[in-house]
């Protein structure tokens, strides 16, 4: 094959200035090969078969957790049951496991000078960083999401489904609804995923930036479920996580998803913003 | 060290700041009566057709039931929020299944921030933890303890379902005092409007007295029967007559001395 004058330009104009496609690709490979990151996508794919088993066994049904009451006898309430523990505080630790280290971690090994020297814009970096770590959350998301509702079900059997009015759901819905339901976690998982990214840029430790997110997720339940501060209830990202309520009742209510969608993204762009302000001032000739 | 510091301090004030402003321009909770009462009514009617199917009753449906209730929170309380004080109210119609005298069942909630609530109800009515099915199984019993949620968007505007409420003698038996008098204790419970009338004692067919007790609901008193018990009397009965509330049948207790 031989190359054109155009493509010869184009391939200077690439390898000249490593653009925002590079440095993902970069980060991704640097990804990959962390023995955690692919720890944690095993776990969310395996992890969820003992919890099924481990549930189904139970002789008593767990009955103090929404579907609960079922999740020894019908896979769909099972899948959701795990989907309450998951909203409470697996789902932000997932996420900060890599959104709470891809920016502390250059701290951590001292490399900033070296990536910041390269020449490649800061708002490169960042959008490659912020990219790797919402594509890892999402991943992971579905992944676990995926790997529930399967294992539940072809542990828990796909039997008639109970939903939150005392309706009944046939299967053919409940799959769906249930799918929904752990989809609808979505922009949560994004809101502590830019949180975490925040909490990395800014503290520059990776302890923090995994630690904290899951932290703040407790606190800002707390939060919502204490008398005096209900009214801050709709504004908070861990709110989202519950959403999925309005699925399962009869008539379905969506209110309670589209406003967490608009906090959600409101509180993703507020903490991005901050990040990236942070990351473009930031003196790294000090270290 | 210092930054961590910083940032967790940070972190602090800007939840605490965020707390304050909630406070201040608290609308109050999404908990409130009126969407409690309209949705354990929808959530009943469902599980007490599911629990009609298994029990193979003909002809109920979630809309046959007519289901309707009134919820409470307890006196002295404001009306709206979480917390497991909640009680309602329900009544519906089934042919299988007569109402008792009040016109209705007490379900006692345990209500979530989060819109969320478990339902127990009344085993008089609604049956036990497990119940045999038509087909002779032992199955759940679906409408002993349900969980709901409602939309914290929902219709708000009052219900105007009202019960009144049940009046109660608490008294176990008849123990007269030093100067022969009895006193009855007497309870007023969940409902409407308080209860008002009068309670007549009889021994042995013997008037004790005729006295009059206004409660407020979901309160207690003890009333002083004003006519001193005949030495040789064995039992007391005790009519209750109300013009606000529910009076119960009359109660026959065994005398103690």
């Amino acid at each position: 094959m031989t190359l054109t004058a155009t493509d010869h330009r184009r391939v200077e104009a690439t390898t000249d200035r490593a653009g925002f496609g590079a440095a993902l690709a970069f980060e991704v490979r640097k990804l990959r090969a962390q023995v955690r990151v692919r720890a944690v996508l095993a776990g969310a794919l395996l992890a969820p078969v003992p919890i099924a088993l481990i549930i189904h066994a139970q002789g008593n049904p767990p009955k103090d957790t929404l579907f609960g009451r079922f999740a020894t006898t019908n896979g769909f309430a099972l899948a959701l049951l795990v989907l309450g523990f998951a909203g409470q505080w697996l789902l932000p630790l997932l996420t900060a496991v890599v959104a709470g280290d891809i920016f502390a971690s250059e701290d951590h090994h001292g490399t900033w000078k070296t990536i910041m020297t390269r020449s490649v814009s800061r708002a490169s970096l960042f959008g490659a960083k912020t990219t790797t770590a919402l594509g890892f959350a999402i991943l992971g998301l579905v992944v676990l999401a995926a790997s529930t509702i399967v294992s539940s079900v072809l542990i828990g059997g796909h039997g008639t489904l109970t939903g939150l009015s005392g309706q009944l759901v046939p299967p053919a819905t409940a799959w769906r609804l249930v799918s929904a339901s752990w989809l609808s976690t979505l922009p949560p998982t994004v809101a502590f995923t830019a949180l975490a990214i925040l909490l990395s840029v800014w503290s520059r430790s990776v302890a923090v930036g995994v630690a904290a997110p899951a932290v703040i997720g407790m606190v800002m339940q707390l939060v919502g479920a204490t008398g005096g501060a209900e009214a801050l209830r709709p504004y908070l990202p861990t709110t989202a996580y519950e959403a999925w309520h309005g699925f399962l009742a009869t008539p379905a209510f969506t209110g309670p998803f589209l406003i967490g969608l608009v906090a959600c993204s409101v509180w993703t762009v507020l903490t991005l913003g901050l990040a990236l302000a942070i990351t473009v001032r930031r003196d790294i000739t000090g270290g | 060290m210092r930054r961590i510091i910083t940032i967790l301090l940070t972190t602090v004030v800007v939840l605490a700041g965020l707390g304050l402003f909630a406070r201040a321009t608290s609308s109050g909770s999404s908990v409130t009566k009126p969407r409690l009462e309209r949705s354990i009514a929808v959530s009943f009617s469902n599980v007490y057709s599911q629990q009609a199917a298994l029990l193979g009753h003909k002809g109920i449906s979630p809309k046959s039931l007519h289901a309707q209730a009134m919820c409470d929170k307890g006196p002295g309380v404001p009306q709206n929020g979480p917390g497991t004080s909640w009680v309602c109210l329900m009544s519906w119609d089934d042919p299988n299944v007569p109402m008792p005298t009040t016109g209705y069942g007490k379900f006692e909630l345990s209500v979530h921030s989060n819109s969320c609530y478990t339902a127990g109800g009344p085993s008089s009515l609604i049956g036990y933890q497990t119940i045999a099915a038509a087909d002779g199984r032992t199955v759940n019993n679906p409408v002993y303890e349900f969980d709901a949620c409602f939309d914290p968007q929902s219709d708000n505007t009052p219900t105007r379902v009202t019960f009144p409420s049940a009046v109660r003698i608490t008294s176990t038996t008849a123990t007269p005092d030093d100067s022969g008098r009895l006193r009855v204790d007497l309870a007023c419970a969940e409902g409407a409007g308080g209860c008002r009338g009068t309670l007549t004692g009889t021994a042995d067919g013997s008037p004790l007295g005729v006295v009059d007790f206004s409660l407020t609901k979901q309160a207690t008193d003890s009333l002083n029967l004003p006519g001193a018990l005949p030495t040789k009397a064995k039992n007391v009965t005790y009519t209750v007559t109300t013009t606000a509330g529910v009076a119960p049948p009359p109660l026959v207790l065994p005398v103690q001395r």
